[in-house]
């Protein structure tokens, strides 16, 4: 019966990409509601709090507890708003924010010639990712637009200022990559950096540098999060939005979050590939996820020992017992290659998401002129730098591992003159 | 600008020294927050709270004299202490109400009480419901606050 299942599913392609679709609709509305525990745990304690801890143990189940509120508080759409707009807009953004996960190669790993863990390679994938990810602006602009309200509408022209200055630099950077993979095809760009033996960060680490702070800005995070800065515009562009619509930008936002994470460690950071995937030397490295699973145990165990109360004890000994039946699972051979790619995917990914995380609690939030200059005096010019350095590099001597040398010293050399052309406004520098 | 504070600029030493910081209070024992239901927090030593009469331990008579002193020494005229005489000529105290809602808790009264019988402790959790509740009489001033304790 199963067997027969099996079958059908793999002689059909489209049943099994909507399988696939459907695993990486709800594996993602997951990890995006956990997300949102993590920040507020992480943003906690990097500020001496504790964060979410009355619903479940630790607060576990608060994003269930946030989930469901949201679903039942009542929708309002203002007298004012433009109805149909406003209930498009959070579609268009969460539409966007999903459909990029299309063309993301989570693993390589074949099974009777179908790939398991992505849906698609398309040839333009690069491409793909850039023009849907792009279509969520539109939510934002017409949500703010729509709502006939000015605290949105202003968020709104932010975002669209902010999103079109730093995609030129995020595209320009993503380019200089593209130069050394010669394709745009995800899986491609990551089997290149297999061959070349080292990930692209090594090869561009000016363009990485780049990405990142172009990321942030373009999902409208701290220290860019301008579009729905608190103490100016209440909330930004959804700030007449309430309940289930209200739900649907959040997870847009966060979405967006793990599409720019999956982007960057796919060109930069090697994707699936675990590091230094070509030195035979640390093939040790394979038992990772083993070793991950105990060690999350030994974490829950640590915090069973710490717990009073009995709910939570007993919540935790599950967890445990959870984590060591999922370390012999890993232990059996074909499942820890299996779940090679995945694994090591998902860790960098979780890194970059913690990284954002970890940049909103530490930097203060710019103000607008500055958040300007930065994009179009520093990281275009730089981007540009980059990319013609690249180009020339790779055209005289090919994509070899010595012209990095090159390519970095210019960048930098270029960003020295970049920053002392800049004057410092608030004179820090003058002051050390 | 010198070449060091060039380096400097170049690799963001600044974002990466406050980036350092923030990471640095990850750490379990920097955690602040008290989880008040379930662990009361220390309170000062010298820390007036609520008022309490206090009993003999082992006769559990009261040890209060109703001489009226703490009542007279209230700047706020918040004690009404209540007597009887016995057949003996004696005093003894038959009710004790003190008004929380009006003290201030500047502790006169304890310093005036000859026998110290009245007392503020350290108990905080007085708040309540009504008005009246803040009205204490004897058998509460006796008990003390009993707030319901937090399981889960």
């Amino acid at each position: 019966m199963l067997q027969s299942t099996v079958n059908f599913i793999f002689a059909n392609p489209l049943l099994l990409a909507l399988i696939q679709i459907l695993i990486i609709f709800g594996v993602i509305s997951g990890i995006v509601a956990y997300l949102v525990y993590m920040e507020r745990k992480v943003l906690a304690f990097m500020q001496a709090r504790l964060g979410p801890m009355r619903v479940g143990p630790w607060g576990l189940l608060q994003p269930v507890a946030d989930g469901l509120k949201l679903l039942i508080k009542e929708d309002i759409i203002p007298a004012g708003a433009d109805k149909w707009l406003f209930l498009l807009a959070p579609a268009i953004s969460i539409f966007a924010a999903f459909t990029v996960f299309a063309a993301i190669p989570f693993a390589d790993y074949q099974v009777r010639g179908m790939n398991l863990f992505y849906v698609s390679d398309i040839n333009i994938g690069l491409l793909f990712i850039l023009a849907v990810s792009s279509l969520g602006i539109y939510g934002i602009i017409l949500g703010g637009w729509a709502s006939n309200s000015h605290f949105p509408l202003l968020g709104a022209l932010r975002s669209s200022a902010q999103l079109v200055s730093y995609e030129v630099a995020a595209g320009m950077a993503l380019v200089g990559v593209l130069l050394f993979s010669s394709s745009l095809s995800m899986v491609e760009i990551v089997k290149q950096q297999n061959t070349m033996g080292v990930w692209n960060v090594f090869f561009q680490p000016v363009a990485f540098l780049i990405y990142v702070i172009a990321a942030v800005a373009e999902t409208n995070r701290n220290p860019f999060d301008l579009p729905e800065a608190e103490s100016e515009l209440t909330a930004g562009f959804h700030t007449e939005y309430s309940g289930f619509r209200f739900a649907l930008y959040f997870m847009a936002e966060y979405t967006n979050m793990v599409v720019v994470s999956c982007i960057a460690v796919t060109l930069f950071l090697g994707g699936w590939l675990r590091p230094f995937a070509s030195y035979k030397a640390l093939d040790f490295l394979k038992y990772a996820p083993i070793l991950a699973t105990l060690g999350g145990g030994v974490f829950v165990l640590w915090l069973w020992l710490k717990s009073s109360v009995r709910l939570d004890r007993y919540f935790f000994a599950f967890l445990i017992a959870c984590f060591v039946v999922l370390a012999l699972l890993l232990a059996i051979p074909p499942v820890l290659n299996a779940i090679q790619g995945l694994f090591w995917f998902s860790v960098k990914v979780l890194a970059f998401l913690y990284a954002f995380i970890w940049y909103r609690a530490t930097f203060p939030r710019y103000r607008y002129d500055q958040l300007m200059d930065v994009g179009w005096r520093f990281l275009i010019p730089l981007a540009l730098t980059n990319l013609v350095v690249t180009a020339v590099v790779i055209w005289w001597k090919g994509p070899h591992l010595w012209p990095l040398l090159v390519i970095n010293v210019i960048c930098m050399a270029v960003m020295a003159c970049l920053l002392s052309l800049r004057s410092s406004p608030s004179g820090v520098a003058s002051e050390r | 600008m010198d070449w060091k504070d060039f380096l400097w600029r170049i690799f963001l030493v600044d974002l990466i020294k406050g980036l350092r910081l923030t990471f640095s209070y990850q750490r379990p024992d920097a955690i602040y927050t008290e989880q008040y239901p379930l662990e009361r927090p220390p309170v000062a030593e010298r820390y007036r709270g609520a008022p309490r009469l206090n009993n003999h331990p082992e006769s559990g008579e009261t040890l209060c004299i109703a001489c009226n002193l703490c009542s007279i020494a209230c700047p706020e005229n918040l004690i009404v202490v209540g007597w009887a005489r016995t057949e003996d000529r004696k005093k003894r105290l038959t009710t004790f109400t003190y008004d929380l809602s009006r003290c201030m808790f500047c502790g006169l009264c304890e310093d005036a009480c000859p026998v110290d019988a009245l007392e503020l402790t350290q108990d905080f959790e007085i708040a309540n419901y009504s008005r009246e509740g803040m009205i204490w009489d004897r058998q509460a001033l006796e008990e003390g606050p009993q707030p319901s304790r937090y399981t889960r």
